[in-house]
């Protein structure tokens, strides 16, 4: 009798374990899901403002044409619905300079500058920004916190038997990361 | 904040007449103080003499050298007590209004309990909570609030005659409170990292088990992460007040004082806790006030809570909350 309550005993340690493992797991995952969703929620808000943002300064520049189709089909080709994540990725970092092109264009017209639209747009564009940093670097703390998961052990095991792969970090490109925080106004 | 020679210029023109007042009436304290203290040595004396006379044990000295000791001090900081509010009212309230403009200062006030609360960053229930120096008003844009507190708990032990208290500190020293300059709902604490530092991983796995919290958010800051730990409800909130920047200015600004810091962001503000032992804005007794030196010392302790604003960079505004 005693022996069969330790068998019992061990049988039950050694589902509980796994159970507990693979459970860890998923919550893992499914943060690196929840955050990409909110970083992809405050992308959209971003490209929504664009249409704003082109009429605003086309009211005082009308003639950076090439700069307004830039960021028009930019901002199509986000909207499209028919990206990878990788392409998503890449498309934002290609329309962070786009942005860096418009704040250095606008430096030549002050009273674009001093509008209160313009004002606006910049606090709205910069709270974006901000927000949008904020959840790359949330999204690749879980990421990193999932990712250590798969790869070590004894996590590992119960990844490789389920199929938990390895996810991509957002990668910030180096130019931006030069770039000051809260330098650089539009 | 002014330079230093400003400063200097402003103690000439504008308070060593005061100061030389003042200065008599310091004078004054000490000598009743000194008159006090004579009274009660000589009173003690004599009694303790005629207790021994008849017959009491030696140590009673001790007993009286304690008493009269106590009963010295409380003489004293009685004596003393219409000079300090008269020096805080006339000189300190001046050199603050003259460094921060924006500023007011009320010696008695202190930040309330239940804002003290509100920033979270001591758990431990309060049964005694004192404060002073309390300063009021805006530096650049920002509008801030800060005083000095002591916030303690007492365990007793023991019972009937044997019955002892003893009183613990929570926390003593600046408590400051600052509109932050970004716009936020949920709640971020950052408090000083000692489970980290002492076990490394397997700290942080018990931190991450921190019931009283809310979520362990770890930042990729590696030199923060050594000496901060962050909770907070909401991952990415945190990340969007905590920016790359403000970690770093944070670490700069421990360095730069050297003192322990707790941070709290709730309810679109930020509060800052410093503990020290130093006492902030006192007057001085003992020795001569016609020195500049104390008055800069004033300063100083000013501008530990302007560098709170300046070097967490509270007056750039650039995102949506003006």
């Amino acid at each position: 009798m005693p022996g069969l309550i330790i068998a019992a005993v061990i049988v039950g340690i050694f589902l509980i374990i796994p159970i507990g493992m693979y459970n860890s797991l998923v919550g893992k995952r499914n943060q690196v899901h929840n955050i990409f969703g909110t970083m992809d929620a405050m992308l959209k808000k971003r490209w929504d403002l664009i249409p704003n943002l082109v009429s605003t300064v086309k009211g005082y520049a009308d003639h950076e044409r090439t700069l307004f189709e830039n960021i028009t089909e930019a901002r199509s080709k986000a909207m499209s619905g028919q990206m990878s994540e990788n392409q998503k990725v890449g498309l934002e970092n290609s329309f962070m300079q786009l942005l860096g092109v418009v704040r250095a264009t606008v430096e030549n017209y002050p009273d674009l500058k001093a509008s209160d639209n313009f004002m606006h747009l910049q606090r709205t564009l910069n709270e974006l920004e901000e927000q949008i940093s904020a959840a790359r670097r949330a999204f690749n703390a879980a990421v990193t916190d999932y990712n250590n998961a798969v790869q070590m052990f004894p996590t590992n095991i119960i990844a490789g038997m389920f199929g938990f792969t390895i996810k991509e970090l957002f990668q910030i490109e180096a130019d931006e990361r030069e770039k000051p925080q809260v330098g650089g106004l539009l | 904040m002014k330079t230093l020679e400003e400063l200097k210029a402003f103690y000439d023109t504008e308070l060593v007449a005061e100061l030389r007042q003042l200065e008599a009436k310091r004078k004054q304290v000490m000598i009743n103080s000194l008159i006090a203290v004579g009274v009660v040595a000589v009173l003690g004396l004599v009694i303790a003499g005629a207790v021994m006379a008849q017959g009491g044990p030696p140590f009673i000295l001790i007993f009286f050298l304690v008493g009269g000791a106590i009963v010295g001090g409380i003489a004293f900081s009685f004596i003393s007590k219409g000079y300090k509010a008269e020096f805080k009212q006339r000189i300190i309230s001046k050199i603050i209004t003259f460094l921060e403009p924006g500023l007011r200062y009320s010696p008695q006030g202190l930040i309330d309990r239940q804002t003290f609360k509100t920033s979270t960053l001591f758990k431990h229930s309060i049964d005694r909570y004192r404060g002073e120096d309390r300063v009021d008003g805006t530096i650049g844009q920002t509008q801030v609030a800060f005083s000095e507190i002591h916030a303690e708990y007492k365990t007793s032990s023991g019972t009937g005659k044997d019955r002892k208290t003893e009183w613990h500190t929570i926390f003593k020293g600046l408590f400051f409170i600052a509109d932050f300059n970004k716009h936020f709902k949920g709640q971020t604490v950052v408090l000083p990292d000692t489970a980290e530092k002492l076990f490394g991983g397997f700290g942080k796995m018990l931190q991450s088990w921190n019931m009283s919290r809310d979520d362990l958010i770890k930042l990729e800051d590696v030199e923060f992460e050594r000496e901060f730990v962050v909770y907070g409800s909401d991952q990415i909130e945190a990340r969007y007040i905590l920016s790359t920047s403000l970690m770093q200015r944070i670490l700069e600004f421990k360095r730069k004082t050297g003192t322990k810091i707790y941070l709290s962001f709730t309810g679109s503000n930020v509060y800052v806790a410093l503990p020290m032992t130093k006492n902030l804005f006192e007057p001085k007794v003992m020795s001569s006030i016609m020195d500049f030196e104390p008055i800069l010392d004033y300063a100083r302790d000013l501008s530990l809570a302007v560098a709170i604003v300046e070097d967490l960079n509270l007056n750039t505004r650039i995102w949506s909350k003006e």
